[in-house]
């Protein structure tokens, strides 16, 4: 039998399907962490596919040490993975995250990484019982604030950052009591 | 959540990362003792790495461990099956941490670990990596039957020593 990832949860919304990464998604993220595109999330030109793989290997032990995770969104019409979403808590963070990537431009401007951030928040607080959220952003990053604004969050000034340089913002996700159903 | 294989040997327990062991793991990667490794290392490198030796298991099939005390389940060290991407070839991998030196446990974990590539993973062969510098590590490669096999241009480790493991047929048998 080969070790892997067992039992991890399926989030589908009305384009995506959302699920745990796995091995084949390297020749989908690789491409976008050695582009310019990655510069505010980890990524950037100046990478290599080592620095690519060791990413997505982050992502699948996350899943191990955590229990939950960094989802792969497949687009529903053609299985194509498009990016990476979800919760997203390492040791030196300082409070639970939901973080996204999209990783081609071509997929930028069509509303999938809102559905597919809702999807994971709503996993966040109704299946992890996360009682609050932030989303770290690179202060140069526009696209990433821009999708944290319409996503109802509000700059947190007062929260504690991860030891990064430079800096990262922290946006504070409304509550769950704001957006789960009743 | 995962199914990373539990091994067993006389003293050890070869089992999956835990987050309780990043501590011992983050005090080996900060410490002179990972200088052959890539290290020294921060905490923030350190939970990288400590994060990615987890996930290898999901994209690769097989991976590391950590050694523990089979008694205490203390966390000793990392060792196991690793072939990130770039690597020349699948390798059998060990660091122990500075409380398990000179007890013949490195050893004691790396033969699990070779039962483990040859018996259940299906490997034909393997390898380790070694800084030459490494004279601790090269004399556990010579105790498990390895010899000299060529060099390895590492982009952060500089030269690498290849050291070829015995195959199969006599390697599999702790």
């Amino acid at each position: 039998m080969i070790p892997r990832l067992i039992d991890t949860p399926i989030l589908t919304t009305e384009r995506l399907t959302l699920r745990a990464p796995h091995a084949s998604d390297f020749d989908a993220i690789a491409p976008f962490i050695t582009s310019d595109r990655a510069r505010f999330v980890g990524g950037g030109a100046d990478k290599d596919v080592g620095h690519a793989w060791r990413i997505l290997a982050i992502f699948a032990g996350h899943w191990h040490l955590r229990g939950f995770g960094i989802f792969v969104a497949d687009s529903r019409r053609d299985g194509r993975p498009i990016g990476s979403f979800g919760p997203w808590f390492p040791g030196d963070w300082p409070e639970h995250e939901l973080g996204w990537t999209l990783w081609n431009a071509t997929d930028e401007g069509k509303g999938y990484a809102q559905e597919a951030a809702l999807a994971v928040r709503h996993h966040a607080y109704a299946d992890l019982g996360w009682t609050t959220a932030v989303s770290y952003i690179d202060a140069r990053n526009d696209r990433s604030r821009r999708l944290a604004q319409r996503l109802g969050c509000m700059l947190d000034t007062d929260a504690p950052r991860p030891d990064r340089d430079p800096a990262l913002e922290v946006w504070r996700h409304p509550a769950p009591s704001k957006v789960l159903a009743a | 959540m995962t199914t990373i294989p539990t091994l067993t040997t006389q003293r050890l327990t070869l089992r999956a990362p835990r987050l309780t062991d990043f501590d011992a793991y983050a005090g080996f990667r900060a410490s002179d003792r990972a200088h052959f490794v890539g290290g020294p290392n921060t905490d923030i490198q350190a939970w990288g790495q400590f994060i990615g030796l987890a996930g290898q298991w999901t994209i690769r099939g097989y991976g590391r461990w950590i050694v523990a005390d089979r008694e205490t389940d203390a966390p000793l060290g990392v060792v196991g099956l690793l072939y990130p991407i770039g690597w020349p070839e699948p390798e059998i991998a060990w660091s122990m941490f500075a409380a398990a030196e000179g007890r013949g446990l490195a050893h004691e974990a790396a033969l699990a670990a070779r039962c483990y590539a040859y018996g259940t993973a299906g490997w034909t062969t393997a390898i380790s990596l070694i800084d030459p510098a490494n004279t601790r590590s090269t004399a556990l490669a010579g105790r498990l039957g390895c010899h000299p096999d060529g060099t390895y241009q590492h982009a952060i480790f500089g030269a690498m020593q290849i050291w070829r493991h015995p195959a199969p047929a006599q390697g599999l048998a702790p």
